[in-house]
């Protein structure tokens, strides 16, 4: 059996919404290894945002434990979540959320800076995943003179560029439409299985869910089917 | 960790220009605030140097022998002898001028009024130091320290009637206490700036003087330095030479001017923190604007994991990027405001008697002191930090979850 590069152990959620309580995860266990392209299915409201935010370090369990890539993220300090976010972990969101005052190649480069690498390294590694992504000629453009299926390319690059242990998509195909979601798909499955990135997404699309190789259900906070699962 | 500093910076540069046109109206507030401060500092230092000034140049000069008890009663007892070749030999102190008087109440008459006046034997050719060396004469001025002429103020010779040629009679205690009168011509009238000097001295040769009350005395030494920072060593050594007689400084003889030299410091300080004090509510309504429009990306870069304090970092970088344009703009501007003020200064003869009240003289001309600049644009990069501190901390309260939620 390959690397566990995520543990989740028991883990509850129950949010205060105008005072009523929403449970939205009920104890939930599932390990996720290296190379493996886990969707996190469900409706609206049944976790899986939740469950991705949780082991993206975002957001803390009310019981359980969570660990990625052999750390104990509940032991960890804000401080020290964005450090381990930065260096272990990648994140393309639904809204794509690319900063507007910086082009596509800054947007890719700067997760590098905040890690602190070199200016040469930065430009060659940028460069290398832009091509990679089949956006390179758009490198200098501004996010907001790119469509939503090159801003959705940049996020991935910048996602990825850091060669990431654990790559987290929340609802990636949401604001693209049918044609630019295959394509962002077939990135990301290029990814994961010539680089052997790790991802998670959470969706529910069943598109999203058809280029996953292994699929966990979740309704009203509970896992309710884990298929294709190697630990299986 | 790794601090982005060149990132924040891009960052910060280029967000001045996401939201032009309010960005620019901020920088116009900015330079406005910051311009109208080195304005009102170049006046206010103006008038405090003007008021200084003119203490010094009401024949007190920066430092002042007189004998014991002068101050208190002043009249030709209350005197002391001075070498004929006495020179102010201070060697650590530059000199740039010095004077030897008698001066004295008496009385002065015309044919017509009668007046109290200070009368002052000088010797014309140390008169630089004061007043005098500047003042417009109608007439003659004094010859030198043995004329036997007097030199009156136009408001008095007005007041008493007379004009230049004319005689006076001048009536004061001799020496031995006994009344001397003696008859002057008038050799000319001066034209200070106000009229409280010309109502109060009339001048004459201090050997005309000497003879007249029968003492070949000084009642004050008045010495003017060249750097005013010598003042105290000036006042010790003074002191040293004349150990048995009183040496003040210009403060202690003009309590109420040295008071409001204080108080324009202090001033200086108030306006500064009216006018930024109004100033940082308007950036810190920017810059909260600013964060909470941006709210999703500062969700982002700490989910992307950007540390807390480089968010801060960031919001305050923007805030002294805008500060710091708008203070280079805003002191540019004020340099060039006070530049044209200082063209011909500010007339304020219409309020002649409340100026002069103000030991000021009719013309207020600003000065613009290189520390005042620096101080200015110092205390406002201070208040551009202090103004992002809370709207930067709203953009690192917010948990970056719920920023992205938004």
């Amino acid at each position: 059996m390959s690397e566990r590069v995520v543990r989740c152990s028991g883990i509850s959620r129950t949010y205060q919404e105008e005072s009523v309580p929403v449970h939205a995860l009920r104890d939930v266990d599932f390990d996720v290894f290296r190379g493996e392209f886990v969707s996190l299915a469900g409706p609206s409201g049944s976790g899986k945002s939740t469950l991705l935010n949780i082991i993206g370090g975002l957001d803390r369990p009310d019981a359980g434990e969570v660990e990625v890539a052999g750390i104990e993220l509940n032991d960890l300090t804000e401080s020290e979540l964005s450090d381990l976010r930065l260096e272990k972990m990648g994140f393309v969101f639904q809204a794509y959320n690319l900063i507007p005052v910086l082009s596509a190649r800054e947007n890719v480069e700067f997760i590098m800076q905040l890690q602190g690498v070199d200016a040469a390294e930065r430009a060659s590694r940028a460069a290398a995943v832009l091509a990679e992504l089949g956006i390179d000629g758009m490198a200098d453009r501004r996010p907001g003179e790119l469509s939503g299926g090159q801003q959705q390319r940049v996020a991935v690059a910048r996602a990825i560029v850091t060669r990431p242990v654990l790559l987290l998509a929340d609802e990636p195909s949401a604001n693209l439409d049918s044609a630019t979601t295959k394509e962002l798909l077939e990135l990301l499955r290029t990814l994961n299985e010539t680089h052997g990135v790790t991802i998670i997404a959470a969706t529910h699309d069943p598109l999203v869910m058809s280029y996953a190789r292994r699929r966990i259900g979740l309704r009203d906070g509970r896992i309710v089917e884990d298929v294709g699962s190697e630990a299986a | 960790m790794h601090v982005p500093v060149k990132l924040l910076l891009r960052l910060g540069w280029r967000n001045l220009f996401r939201h032009k046109r309010r960005n620019f109206m901020l920088l116009l507030a900015i330079c406005v605030a910051v311009a109208g401060v080195v304005v009102m500092n170049s006046l206010i230092r103006g008038f405090q140097f003007d008021m200084q000034e003119s203490a010094v140049a009401n024949l007190t000069g920066h430092v002042k022998v007189l004998a014991p008890g002068y101050r208190d009663d002043p009249n030709i007892e209350k005197s002391f002898k001075l070498a004929a070749d006495w020179q102010p030999d201070l060697p650590d102190v530059d000199v740039e001028g010095w004077a030897a008087r008698v001066r004295i109440p008496a009385v002065i008459m015309s044919e017509r009024e009668t007046r109290g006046i200070q009368f002052v034997g000088i010797d014309p050719s140390q008169e630089d130091i004061s007043f005098l060396g500047s003042v417009a004469i109608d007439g003659e001025f004094l010859q030198d320290a043995d004329d036997d002429r007097v030199l009156l103020g136009k408001e008095l010779a007005r007041q008493l009637e007379t004009r230049v040629g004319r005689r006076l009679v001048i009536i004061t205690q001799g020496i031995d206490g006994k009344n001397r009168e003696a008859g002057f011509r008038i050799s000319g009238t001066f034209d200070a700036d106000g009229t409280g000097l010309e109502k109060m001295f009339v001048f004459t040769g201090k050997h005309t003087l000497q003879e007249m009350v029968d003492a070949d005395v000084v009642t004050e030494i008045s010495v003017k330095v060249s750097q005013q920072a010598s003042e105290p060593v000036a006042k010790r050594e003074l002191g040293s030479l004349f150990s048995n007689l009183d040496v003040l400084d210009w403060q202690e003889l003009e309590p109420q001017a040295a008071a409001m030299f204080v108080y324009a410091d202090s001033a200086i300080f108030i306006w500064f923190l009216v006018m930024m004090g109004a100033l940082i509510f308007g950036l810190m309504n920017t810059l909260i604007t600013a964060v909470m429009e941006r709210i999703r990306e500062f969700g982002m870069l700490r989910a992307v994991g950007m540390r807390p304090g480089a968010v801060v970092l960031q919001v305050v970088l923007e805030s002294t990027l805008i500060m710091l344009a708008g203070i280079i703009v805003g002191l540019l501007l004020g340099w060039l405001l006070v530049l044209w003020l200082a063209d011909g200064g500010i007339d304020l003869s219409q309020y002649a008697e409340g100026v002069e009240l103000a030991g000021m003289r009719s013309v207020l001309m600003p000065r613009l002191l290189p520390q005042d600049l620096v101080l200015v644009a110092g205390l406002s990069l201070v208040f551009g930090v202090l103004a992002a501190l809370y709207p930067a901390r709203r953009a690192v309260k917010i948990k970056p979850l719920e920023a992205l939620r938004r």
